[in-house]
């Protein structure tokens, strides 16, 4: 078991986003993360990285409890790779730099073999002609492929994506999705919060479908979309189709 | 109208003197400026830190500094601090202190405020990748705000430039007090200030071109 969450709870103030998610994601699966705007999807893939700070509970990822005092978080955070909505590419740094901050800084690996993982990055998301350009230069479905290679640079034993096709004009959304499509195929534990039901249908193990701050419905895709046991969930799937 | 004749040849005479004040300012503006951008990097990311009380000392150095004059500033350091310490600080040593004491503090508003410009995703990308607290400011938001820093810098350059001219009254011999020197054997007013002026003029536009040059660079990417 990969991630562990236990009974946890997120308040922004007064306001409870989370109330007492439980889940468990085994090395290897996709989970898709359904549900509607405020639901507090991206809110718990943000607190599995950190990002948020969680009020109450326990998140355990790869052994380590992350919230524990004794933990390094930027060992953990390397571990768990993060693609935001936005990109969030480093717009000063050319793309091959944007990939290869991570291996020479966190992993303290050398130029020359920085150099090497971020052309091999760069190829599998189909960029490698790219290397040599600022961010700015770059079309949405390009920045965002970056941004999935800056990730697996280091090389993580999960990969979190926000929302990752959300900001993208409709047609550089298929590409985006490819690569993601090509890293569940190589067997990456990937945690995945959209609103492309087609890609959750298609390739995740498991659909877990979040309302209100909580796990209303979970299970393989046929029965989540197919065949939906909740009223909330059937509310929701009507809604999206 | 009176019969004033503007003489040339005065302005010529003046010129070499009034280049060792000139040389002095720039002496006392680049090395008070270089040591200003230190403190004011100091104390603008210290506003930025989540501990209380390392903010609160920003807050004091920033408030006291940019609410009393220059010129009581180094007033203060020339005359008032060696009473206490009971040992001389020079003209020269004064002067670049008052500088860099004065520069950091508005440099230090700069500094704060470049940096909180950065978008925050920057920084949760960074953060995302494993990179220390430290190590993220340094190669992720830093670059980023520094080249929104350049032309409040610019500014403030300027501004610290012009402010020598105050030193007069600690008597370091910078562009303006030598011009003061010129007129007390010469009483050449016109000529002497239009010089001094002309020479100020140049050095600011040096500046600006230079700022701009540097923020066109680094606005390629």
């Amino acid at each position: 078991m990969i991630i562990q969450i236990k009974d946890l709870h997120k308040y922004f103030g007064d306001l409870e986003v989370l109330k007492g998610i439980n889940l468990e994601i085994e090395a290897g699966e996709v989970v898709v993360i359904i549900g509607a705007s405020g639901s507090g999807k991206s809110t718990l893939l943000r607190c599995i990285n950190k990002l948020e700070e969680i009020t109450s509970g326990q998140i355990i990822v790869d052994g380590h409890d992350i919230n524990g005092k004794d933990v390094n978080i930027n060992e953990i955070r390397a571990e768990t790779g993060m693609v935001f909505q936005q990109f969030n590419l480093f717009p000063h740094k050319t793309v091959l730099e944007n990939v290869t901050l991570g291996p020479l800084k966190v992993r303290k690996m050398n130029s020359a073999e920085a150099k090497k993982i971020g052309l091999q990055l760069l190829e599998k998301v189909g960029l490698s002609e790219k290397a040599n350009v600022y961010p700015a230069q770059l079309s949405g479905g390009q920045m965002q492929r970056v941004a999935i290679a800056r990730s697996l640079a280091l090389n993580p034993k999960v990969m979190l994506f926000d929302e990752p096709t959300s900001a993208l004009d409709p047609e550089l959304v298929g590409e985006v999705l490819e690569v993601m499509k090509q890293l569940a195929n190589e067997g990456m534990t990937m945690i995945v919060v959209t609103h492309e039901m087609g890609f959750a249908r298609e390739v995740a193990d498991r659909v877990i479908f979040i309302d209100k701050g909580v796990i209303e419905e979970e299970g393989p895709p046929e029965q989540i979309f197919d065949n939906p046991q909740n009223e909330r969930t059937k509310a929701f799937l009507a809604k999206v189709k | 109208m009176t019969d004033f004749d503007f003489k040339t040849e005065v302005i010529w005479e003046s010129i070499p003197i009034l280049m060792s004040g000139l040389k002095l300012t720039i002496i006392i503006t680049a090395s008070g400026l270089l040591i200003g951008f230190f403190l004011g990097a100091f104390f603008g990311l210290l506003k930025l830190i989540k501990f209380k009380p390392l903010r609160y000392i920003a807050n004091i150095y920033i408030e006291t500094i940019r609410g009393t004059p220059i010129m009581v500033q180094v007033m203060f350091i020339y005359f008032g601090l060696p009473m206490a310490l009971g040992m001389r600080i020079n003209p020269l040593t004064s002067a670049i202190s008052a500088i860099a004491i004065n520069s950091g503090a508005y440099i230090a508003e700069i500094v704060r405020g470049s940096v909180q410009s950065i978008d925050k995703g920057q920084t949760e990308a960074g953060r995302s990748i494993g990179l220390t607290r430290m190590q993220n400011m340094l190669y992720v938001v830093w670059p980023q705000a520094f080249r929104r820093m350049i032309p409040p810098l610019g500014n403030q350059f300027i501004i610290s430039l012009k402010d020598t001219s105050l030193f007069v009254v600690i008597g370091v011999g910078e562009l303006t007090r030598t011009g003061q020197e010129i007129i007390a054997t010469n009483f050449r007013a016109f000529e002497v200030w239009t010089t001094v002026a002309i020479m100020y003029l140049c050095i600011t536009f040096v500046i600006s071109k230079a700022l701009n040059f540097l923020e066109y660079r680094l606005g390629l990417r």
